[in-house]
């Protein structure tokens, strides 16, 4: 096991220097620069632009640039921002506590709704609740999470006022206070809620699957010959059983657990990595783009190997070597 | 099937019930919130109302300090911390703020006084000291802001820049409350292009020029002299600004503002909810605004105008010059007839909620350089007047496929380019290709599609062949002087317009006499003049500045420049 997990961290790493690579050269081929939307004829002057571009090595050719960033990355320097002039992984260890406290409150959500459908839709299959569970899934599937987020801000933060629609507190409450928590709970709701029940499609369709398929075992035509009540067979009996594949999929939400919510975050004005993300490709801040590309790439290649190793884990069947 | 029937009943049930519990304990922690909320401001119930909040759609980057900021809202929020020396008025004429000044027999030294007493917010005095102190910042060759062109005009600064000399030759510090500035040349903009921000320079001592831009003073714990102070910044969400009492116009009538990130897809309903109290806003919303009663839209001329610019040539880089050398917009009459074929008022309408005025120059009517109206050709909608100057021009139509030819007889096509954005983009792009085309005139999009903003203005820069004509906008300074976007020689005359009597008036507007303000006004009129009769790019239309204001807020004074003028005269009526 060590050793099958050695070996995928070290092929870990072309692919990191191969996905590098890509978003390196896509980046640099969008047009502009962080400073094409700086040209303002009463505050900068073209020198200035130039100065700068010639200091950042934006004139250098792309080969060289590569060169030098992935030089610096290796050693832990990950650039520095062009638009907020700190340090990009400042910058992202900053964001990160909101996006995974987003994205731990919605996952929560998605376990929850997800298995209570997934069981239903498991124990009646082909019934009018089933068929109304995954039509309900596959439209939230289909619905892209701004639209679902705008609607659920009309509604429940404009007409109901039941929640805030945008940012990560409310303003003005010392840190660390009661209040602080609770409005910090009060603000994550509305978008892990979104987020949560727009993500519920492939873990419900998986665990009603896997639960048709364990009712029709000898073990569960054992239980039911011994007259074992039927809500004790699906709950304990088949339950147990269909949880284990899905305890794999743990594994790939790890990455989804930073970058879930990339438009999510944006509409509700929820600083978390997502909202930086976009704003960094919109504004050319090379140095944080590449940054958080590199986490996302490395935490799914991680979270797949999790993924794999949970499989040897759960089920002796399958060896790692 | 009725027993599954009912299990899906109960389940909708079930969830109905989780559903509502789940929202019955985020109202409840929705009201501990308030309850708790209360109760820190217990001290007064309108201490909590008497703070007005301000909408933008970019998050703060949080550099407080003028002189290195470089964004949009960082300024924003520096109009409510900071003042400098000089002001700008409904007219943008510059009058004295923090200081007043005389300018000498040649021309060539200001002196400046500063009022005595003004205090900064950690409670010391602001002297002539703190302003030179920032010049001397701006052009020390460690500095990496991007505001050296408003030191380079005095005598000596790009000496120090350069690090041939350790102080600016041309200040001279007479006492505290008095310094001079000597500049290198006659301009008469000097003083526009004079750095007007002083830094508190005990707050910033110690701290090398190079490190300053990530100093924990200036972008934690900022202190400006304006008539509120930052209290908390909560990164790409708030920042909460409070109230300086000692602020030397007067204390502020407000306890405090708060600059809030918002999307702008939601700004109507949160002006509903009151969760802002003043926002700038685009045209496009003043439908859904205008339908809010407690919500006021204030206009007022802006400093901002759209054309469609004219491709005369191509910028050589070697030597920074433009050069004038693509023929197809040579002819005068061309121009004047692709500006009678463009119906300006109805695309206004159309697109602009008619939050716009018909421009027929380049100089915006807030300016005080601004031509009379009655002085330019105006330019009417006239399809008619616009084919008989085609003809008189030589613009026929020869192979009878109703478009014209040249004057030689070869095709004539105008490629017309437009960035992507807005829907209206998309209409206002045709409804101009639609015009040309009715008056004989074959004008095809450029790329066939809307360009992607940062590619079209890569596109501008490099004078791509595929941007024939080309809508562009420009928001203006409050410097009249256009010559940084009209000049001969000018990066940003993206047409590479080039002319003679151009460029001589333009300087002339710079020169010695125009230091006489008649003077000057009269050349840029002629200027004007020149532009509406010449047409290098075809003016369009200058946008008005729309704002959404929440009837609470009152005291609120707009004009071209912004919203912020004496915000310490802001206050909330209930």
């Amino acid at each position: 096991m060590l050793q099958y997990t050695l070996r995928r961290f070290l092929s870990m790493i072309p692919l990191l220097l191969l996905i590098s690579v890509v978003v390196f050269f896509l980046a640099k081929m969008m047009p502009g620069d962080p400073f094409a939307g700086e040209i303002n004829p009463s505050n900068t002057n073209p020198q200035y632009i130039e100065e700068m571009r010639e200091k950042l090595g934006y004139n250098d050719p792309i080969i060289v640039q590569y060169g030098r960033w992935v030089g610096k990355f290796i050693q832990g320097d990950f650039g520095k921002s062009t638009v907020y002039k700190k340090p990009a992984a400042e910058i992202i260890a900053q964001r990160i506590p909101n996006t995974i406290f987003l994205a731990l409150t919605s996952l929560v959500f998605t376990y929850f709704f997800a298995f209570l459908m997934g069981m239903y839709a498991g124990r009646k299959p082909y019934t009018l609740g089933d068929n109304l569970i995954a039509t309900y899934n596959y439209l939230a599937l289909a619905i892209p999470s701004f639209v679902a987020g705008i609607v659920a801000i009309y509604f429940f933060s404009f007409k109901l006022g039941w929640f805030p629609f945008n940012g990560s507190v409310g303003v003005g409450i010392g840190e660390g206070t009661w209040a602080y928590y609770m409005s910090r709970m009060h603000h994550v709701l509305l978008p892990a809620l979104i987020l949560g029940l727009m993500g519920t499609a492939s873990y419900t369709q998986f665990l009603r699957n896997d639960i048709i398929e364990n009712s029709r075992k000898d073990f569960v035509r054992t239980a039911r010959a011994k007259g074992t009540k039927e809500s004790k067979i699906y709950n304990k009996h088949i339950l147990r059983n269909s949880i284990i594949p899905i305890i794999t999929y743990l594994g790939f939400d790890i990455a989804t657990l930073i970058s879930g919510a990339v438009i999510t975050e944006t509409i509700f004005t929820y600083p978390g990595i997502g909202a930086l993300f976009l704003e960094s490709v919109g504004r050319r801040d090379y140095a944080v783009m590449m940054s958080i590309t590199m986490l996302l790439s490395f935490l799914t290649l991680f979270g797949n190997l999790v993924a794999d190793i949970l499989y040897g884990v759960v089920d002796p069947r399958i060896r790692l070597d | 099937m009725k027993k599954s029937a009912l299990w899906a009943f109960m389940l909708m049930l079930v969830t109905a019930l989780f559903l509502a519990a789940c929202n019955n304990d985020n109202s409840t922690t929705g009201k501990d919130k308030e309850k708790d909320k209360g109760d820190s401001t217990k001290t007064s119930e309108t201490a909590k109302n008497n703070v007005v909040t301000f909408g933008t759609d970019q998050a703060p980057e949080g550099v407080f300090d003028p002189a290195f900021n470089g964004s949009i809202v960082d300024s924003y929020i520096q109009n409510f911390t900071m003042d400098g020396i000089y002001d700008v008025n409904d007219d943008l004429e510059y009058v004295p703020n923090l200081a007043t000044w005389e300018i000498s027999e040649d021309k060539l030294t200001y002196t400046f006084s500063f009022k005595k007493g003004v205090k900064w917010h950690n409670g010391e005095e602001l002297t002539g000291d703190d302003w030179v102190f920032a010049l001397e910042t701006i052009a020390n060759k460690d500095y990496d802001g991007p505001r050296f062109n408003y030191v380079e005009n005095i005598k000596g600064a790009k000496a120090k820049k350069a690090g041939k000399a350790d102080k600016i030759e041309g200040i001279e510090v007479v006492d505290p409350y008095t310094v001079k500035i000597t500049f290198d040349k006659v301009k008469v903009n000097n003083l526009e292009n004079l750095w007007s921000y002083p830094m508190p320079k005990k707050h910033y001592e110690g701290i090398a020029v190079k490190d300053l831009s990530e100093s924990k003073q200036v972008r934690e714990n900022p202190v400006g002299v304006g008539p509120f102070k930052v209290k908390k910044v909560v990164d790409g969400e708030y920042s909460e600004l409070e109230r300086f009492d000692d602020y030397w116009k007067g204390k502020p009538q407000l306890d405090g503002v708060i600059v809030k990130v918002i999307d702008p897809s939601l700004a109507a309903g949160a002006f509903q909810n009151g969760e802002i109290d003043i926002m700038d806003i685009r045209p496009q919303a003043v439908k859904e605004l205008s339908a809010l009663k407690n919500v006021r839209i204030e206009e007022t001329n802006g400093v901002t105008y759209s054309y469609i610019g004219l491709r005369f040539g191509h910028r050589d880089k070697a030597t920074l010059k433009n050069v004038a050398d693509f023929d197809k917009f040579k002819s005068k009459e061309l121009r004047q007839a692709l500006l009678y074929a463009i119906n300006r008022p109805a695309m206004i309408d159309a697109f602009l909620e008619g939050k716009a005025k018909v421009a027929n120059t380049v100089v915006p009517r807030a300016f005080w350089t601004a031509a009379e109206e009655s002085d330019l050709n105006q330019y009417a909608h006239n399809p008619e007047k616009a084919k008989e100057l085609l003809k008189s021009a030589g613009y026929v139509d020869i192979n009878g496929d109703g478009f014209v030819e040249d004057p030689k007889g070869k095709p004539f096509k105008i490629l017309f380019g437009h960035y992507a954005g807005p829907a209206a983009f998309e209409g206002r792009s045709q409804a101009i290709i639609q015009a040309w085309n009715d008056i004989g005139v074959k004008t095809e999009q450029a790329t066939g599609t809307l360009i992607e903003f940062n590619l079209y203005n890569e596109m501008k820069k490099n004078d791509d062949a595929a941007l024939e004509a080309f809508f562009g906008t420009w928001s203006t300074g409050a410097d009249p002087d256009p010559s940084g976007l009209w000049g001969n020689d000018a990066e940003w005359n993206f047409g590479r317009y080039v002319d003679a009597k151009n460029q001589k008036l333009l300087d002339q507007g710079l020169g010695e006499e125009a230091f006489d303000k008649d003077k000057r006004k009269q050349i840029y009129v002629e200027w004007q003049k020149y532009f509406n009769e010449e047409l290098p790019a075809l003016p369009l239309w200058e946008g008005l500045d729309l704002y959404g204001i929440n009837n609470r807020l009152q005291g609120v004074h707009i004009n071209a420049v912004g919203f912020q003028t004496d915000v310490y005269k802001w206050y909330v009526e209930e």
